[in-house]
């Protein structure tokens, strides 16, 4: 039935890397032969712009949804939920293999910060998932679609959701979007894969798009603590009309600099396109469990980096450096450690042994 | 020799010979002909537990800046980068470790563990001053793996 169809978003990764293409293609073109699943091409999410046509196709999708991207799934769900693509996070089987022993401890999880609880922002996360899953998880065609097939029977696609969507008189382009998914997709159901399932379609032209460099906040984590307006001295962040932290002025952020990030004490703060995995967005168990000691063996701190940092953007813009004298968070204060602590946190190394 | 002094974390005893002398970054080094051999101290090892993977970012006989980084470990508790403990020329790796590493464990850090050979003008702790050091370190450590725990 066509309103029972799970929508699968395709988002392809940055520059020309042919064996990332090559995934995306078959991807393609092996899921345009399932008839229970609708099936989309757009740029690299995070380059999106909002008035892009991918942007555009996105928002206009009403049910639930999978986006298979070239981001750590924390990443791209919430590149997506800046761009005003919300929904619940599905539960992916497909992800990162974690192993057992570093699975996370729940004692440990119980004591985290609970996040910044803004009512407004959550009454508005509409009524549907989206699941988002890592490209480079395999490179095996099949791995993904043997998820999404899973998850397309378990997917919840309610059918009086287009009925709404037209009744709320969406935007005329939101309607041209959606009775007209992206060319490039109607183009391949003309020209079907051969059995092998490689496509040989010529080289897929979407919309072009600009790399850009902004944080993008995970609001599951986000305890609105205000470090990150602290610290950052361009600009970037703002608070909305209910007092919480939003990027603002994301166009200010200087590239490549992940300052903010080091300083967030919840590790709420992405930039999906830096190299290190923790401030990518992958995980917090990933990066948290296998403790990081380069400090105990001479590393500069996190801060220490994140003022550095900071201060090379302030010098490029002309203006002074200021080391850790601005927007250094506080929270530094001293634990009240007794000696029964201290033998736990030893005891609590060796009971995460295999 | 006088005996080892001892650094006790938890019910953990961390060992500290003193034939020889440490730096802060919690590296032992023991004076050769012309050169220092640098191992991991027993307190390293502790946190560090099974040494996995061990990899040298630099070439041997390279000139070295105090904090450059020189390479990265990985254990099951632990990941790290290794950074040089002073200026100076980093000579030879402890080759046996990079075939397996686990001699970096426990009974063997102070010996067939060592990890590199380098030449320095630095001035490093006496084993009393090194037990200094991790005492007064020791909260502090503690904070540090505390805080990526939870």
């Amino acid at each position: 039935m066509a309103d029972k169809k799970l929508t699968v978003v395709i988002s392809q990764a940055q520059g020309k890397n042919p064996a990332k293409r090559e995934l995306e293609e078959s991807l393609a073109a092996a899921l345009l032969m399932e008839p229970e699943l609708e099936v989309s091409l757009v740029p690299h999410l995070y380059d999106l712009s909002p008035d892009h046509t991918g942007t555009l196709f996105l928002k206009a999708i009403p049910g639930d949804m999978v986006v298979l991207s070239w981001l750590y799934p924390r990443a791209s769900h919430w590149v997506l939920d800046r761009q005003g693509v919300r929904g619940k996070e599905g539960i992916v089987l497909l992800k990162e293999e974690i192993n057992e022993d570093e699975q996370e401890d729940p004692e440990a999880a119980e004591s985290k910060s609970i996040p910044y609880e803004n009512p407004e922002r959550q009454a508005s996360i509409p009524d549907r998932k989206i699941y988002s899953i890592d490209l480079r998880v395999s490179s095996n065609p099949d791995d993904y679609l043997k998820e999404i097939k899973r998850l397309s029977q378990d997917a919840q696609v309610q059918t009086f959701q287009l009925g709404n969507l037209i009744q709320e008189s969406p935007k005329p382009a939101q309607i041209e979007k959606y009775l007209q998914p992206l060319d490039i997709i109607n183009a391949q159901n003309n020209n079907p894969p051969n059995n092998n399932g490689s496509s040989n379609n010529a080289p897929i032209q979407l919309e072009p798009t600009k790399r850009r460099w902004y944080p993008v906040i995970d609001y599951g984590l986000c305890t609105n603590c205000m470090e990150c307006i602290d610290f950052c001295l361009f600009g970037v962040y703002g608070v909305d009309q209910g007092g919480q932290v939003l990027v603002e002025e994301q166009d200010s952020c200087k590239k490549g600099c992940p300052a903010c990030s080091r300083v967030c004490p919840e590790n709420a703060i992405i930039f999906p396109g830096h190299k290190t995995p923790g401030i990518a967005g992958a995980d917090g168990e990933v990066a948290g469990l296998k403790i990081d000691l380069s400090k105990l063996f001479g590393a500069p701190d996190a801060l220490e980096m994140a003022a550095r940092e900071r201060d090379v953007e302030l010098v490029n813009d002309g203006r002074d450096a200021v080391g850790l004298s601005v927007g250094v968070p506080t929270r530094l204060k001293v634990s009240q450690s007794t000696s029964d602590e201290l033998d736990d946190l030893i005891d609590s190394l060796d009971s995460m042994e295999l | 020799m006088p005996d080892d002094l001892a650094f006790m974390m938890g019910n953990f005893e961390a060992r500290i010979p003193q034939d020889r002398v440490y730096s802060k970054s919690h590296l032992w080094f023991k004076q050769g002909e012309d050169r220092w051999r640098v191992g991991f101290s027993a307190y390293s090892v502790r946190l560090l537990q099974d040494v996995y993977f061990l990899d040298w970012a630099i070439d041997p006989f390279t000139d070295v800046r105090e904090k450059q980084k020189i390479g990265e470990i990985e254990s099951s508790k632990a990941l790290s980068d290794l950074y040089a403990p002073s200026a100076g020329r980093i000579l030879e790796f402890n080759e046996e470790l990079l075939n397996d590493p686990s001699a970096i464990n426990q009974a063997d850090n102070y010996d067939k563990g060592w990890l590199f050979e380098m030449e320095s003008e630095a001035q490093w702790l006496t084993p009393t001053e090194y037990l200094q050091v991790l005492e007064d370190g020791w909260e502090q450590t503690q904070r540090l793996i505390k805080g990526q725990l939870n």
